[in-house]
């Protein structure tokens, strides 16, 4: 029996609303890099299931490259982690507020 | 037809390639003598790099490469005035980059701006630790500005998006030591990372429905009605790359960013993100919305047109820019809500496309974009000058400068009109085409009256906020004890600021050619 492709829509739907939640909810840096994970992950399994489902690579390749991207992502995004808790002991994204308008 | 000097296909990719390898170079020279202070062989590497990016872009748009009835790949030294010698967009690498007038025009935008921001970058980057490292990551933020301006499939796109946006990222944050600049980092590095995810997921929507990335596949599929079953998907799928695009663009609902970002990153680099960045954003939105969702098609499909989405969109992002922008006591804020007002002038572009015409609104918002790479940079350079001046940030410390620095101020006050769209200035002309664009979609869809009602609206409440800055520089006394030494005039920065003038100025002019090569570059993309 094969699952349909109904199936992986909904579960990498599922995937991109937690993923969507913990961006809106959590405070921690770290926490909200690993929302935005899920959430490009959730992408990843629409890419690769589509592309079984339309019968080309496209799509999976596609997939390798988000990957890689995601990888440059969050190296890039550490780095400024780091740079914030340096500067205000602390990784919570609401404690740096000084511009507001 | 002489072949004494023929390029082949990817030598069209010339812009853009040349800024990699600057920043390549860059690389190197700092792994050769990484302790190196020698800011002015850095700089100049970079400016000239830049340099020589928008001599080749320049010269491909006047040598006609990628234009209608030029032989793809083959002439670019040589004009050939053939017409029907074919489809002139030089496509590399199976039709994944594409060379065309529109792509050369917004190669320029990008490698002007990168020259004037490299240039002044070194006055303003002086004492600073990293100096290979921030003007490489600036090229290579370029280069993906550039490629994004080729980019002709939702692979590459995405591709160019994220090698423009993570160097971009580093370059917010790059005074380390630095509070502001930090947490502009943050939020920027946070909401990009958000946009991207949700542009992404868009990207495996539109390749569900489609079952193609590359954009006039995906154009043909939705054409032979491939999608019809889809149109939930798809049209959900448009809706999220809109999301992406209005990140990169700085418009709403994605515009949050952009005053947190400005105001705390180094003001060279907010010149940079305002123009460049921007110009890239939109030459990637004209290209997806005008080759891969053709209108008439796509609305049979997702039953709906698109245009209505961005005619909402340009009406309250450029209100929502100026209306903030007249509250703001910060310049820096001021001017990063007026680039979200721009914004907001440039969607226009896309918000009057009809299915048989547009080719006025959509050149008038490239003209807006290349205007605004001068003014705009001009301005935010203006305010670098300050920085470097530590005069301080709000309109009151502003008060008397031009009796210290009168060239600058008489800069500044042309940046100020031209922005606000007052007649002499290049600002009045690409605000005056879109105008007439607006006017002229009217015919068809009404509601771009409205559109039309806004721009005029909203330039004249702009003039408000331009103004009180021309008005503190000029006429306002002087703030006491104002009369100090600022230590020394920057050169660079001098130097970028008043061709950044000269430009806005000499566009006035010059605005016959580019009002034909906008006008050309957008029918072309709307065959």
């Amino acid at each position: 029996m094969s699952v349909g492709i109904e199936h992986y829509v909904i579960l990498s739907l599922a995937l991109f609303c937690i993923g969507l939640f913990g961006v809106l909810t959590r405070r921690n840096a770290l926490m909200f890099l690993m929302s935005v994970e899920l959430m490009l992950n959730a992408a990843n399994i629409n890419l690769i299931a589509f592309a079984f489902y339309h019968g080309n690579l496209t799509g999976q390749v596609f997939a390798l490259f988000t990957m890689a991207l995601a990888a440059a992502e969050v190296a890039v995004g550490l780095g400024i982690i780091l740079v914030l808790y340096r500067n205000f002991r602390d990784v919570d994204v609401t404690v740096p507020s000084a511009m507001r308008w | 037809m002489s072949d004494a000097f023929v390029l082949p296909e990817w030598a069209a990719l010339a812009p853009a390639l040349v800024l990699a390898t600057t920043a390549l170079l860059l690389f190197v020279y700092d792994s050769i003598s990484p302790k190196s202070t020698n800011r002015a062989a850095i700089a100049s590497i970079a400016a000239a790099g830049a340099l020589v990016s928008l001599a080749t872009a320049v010269w491909f748009i006047l040598a006609g490469t990628g234009a209608e009835g030029v032989d793809a790949g083959y002439d670019l030294w040589f004009v050939v005035d053939e017409p029907g010698a074919g489809e002139g967009a030089i496509s590399v690498f199976g039709g994944q980059l594409i060379v065309d007038q529109m792509a050369l025009f917004f190669m320029v935008v990008v490698s002007v701006v990168t020259a004037l921001v490299a240039i002044s970058s070194y006055d303003y980057m002086a004492g600073h630790a990293y100096q290979a490292e921030y003007y490489s990551l600036l090229l290579l933020a370029a280069t993906g500005m550039s490629t994004m301006a080729a980019a002709n499939s939702l692979v590459t796109i995405f591709i160019a998006l994220e090698l423009a946006s993570l160097p971009s990222y580093a370059l917010v944050a790059i005074l380390k030591d630095n509070r502001g600049s930090v947490e502009a980092g943050l939020k920027y590095f946070l909401i990009g990372a958000l946009s991207s995810a949700i542009f992404v997921y868009g990207i495996s929507l539109v390749y569900g429905a489609t079952g193609h990335l590359q954009l006039e596949s995906i154009a043909e599929t939705i054409e032979a009605g491939g999608a019809d079953a889809y149109g939930g998907i798809l049209g959900l799928g448009i809706l999220m790359l809109i999301g992406g695009f209005a990140f990169k663009t700085a418009s709403v609902p994605f515009h949050f960013w952009a005053p947190e970002a400005y105001e705390g990153a180094p003001a060279p680099i907010a010149a940079f993100l305002s123009s460049a960045s921007k110009a890239a954003g939109f030459v990637i939105l004209f290209r997806v919305f005008t080759t891969a969702f053709p209108l008439e098609v796509t609305t049979d499909v997702i039953g709906l047109e698109w245009t209505h989405a961005f005619i909402i969109l340009a009406i309250v992002t450029m209100t929502v820019g100026n209306f903030a922008a007249a509250t703001q006591q910060n310049v820096k804020r001021m001017l990063a809500y007026s680039s979200v007002g721009h914004a907001g002038y440039a969607m226009i572009g896309l918000a009057g496309l009809t299915v048989d015409g547009g080719e006025l609104v959509l050149g008038a918002a490239m003209m807006h974009l290349l205007v605004y790479g001068f003014m705009n940079t001009g301005a935010f350079l203006f305010v670098a000058l300050a920085e470097y001046w530590g005069v301080g940030r709000t309109f009151e410390d502003y008060r008397g400068l031009a009796s210290r620095a009168p060239i600058a101020c008489a800069a500044v006050a042309v940046f100020m009109f031209s922005l606000a769209g007052i007649p002499p200035f290049g600002g009045f002309w690409s605000k005056y085409f879109l105008f007439l664009g607006s006017i002229e979609a009217a015919a068809t869809n009404s509601a771009m009256l409205v559109v039309a009602a806004a721009l005029v609206i909203n330039s004249a409440l702009s003039l408000y906020y331009y103004s009180r800055l021309v008005k503190a520089v000029w006429i306002d006394d002087p703030v006491t004890g104002f009369d100090r030494d600022f230590g020394g005039t920057p050169t660079g920065l001098y130097t970028a600021i008043v061709f950044a003038a000269i430009m806005t100025v000499v566009l006035l002019p010059g605005f016959g050619p580019v009002a034909d090569v906008a006008i050309d570059a957008a029918s072309a993309i709307l065959v």
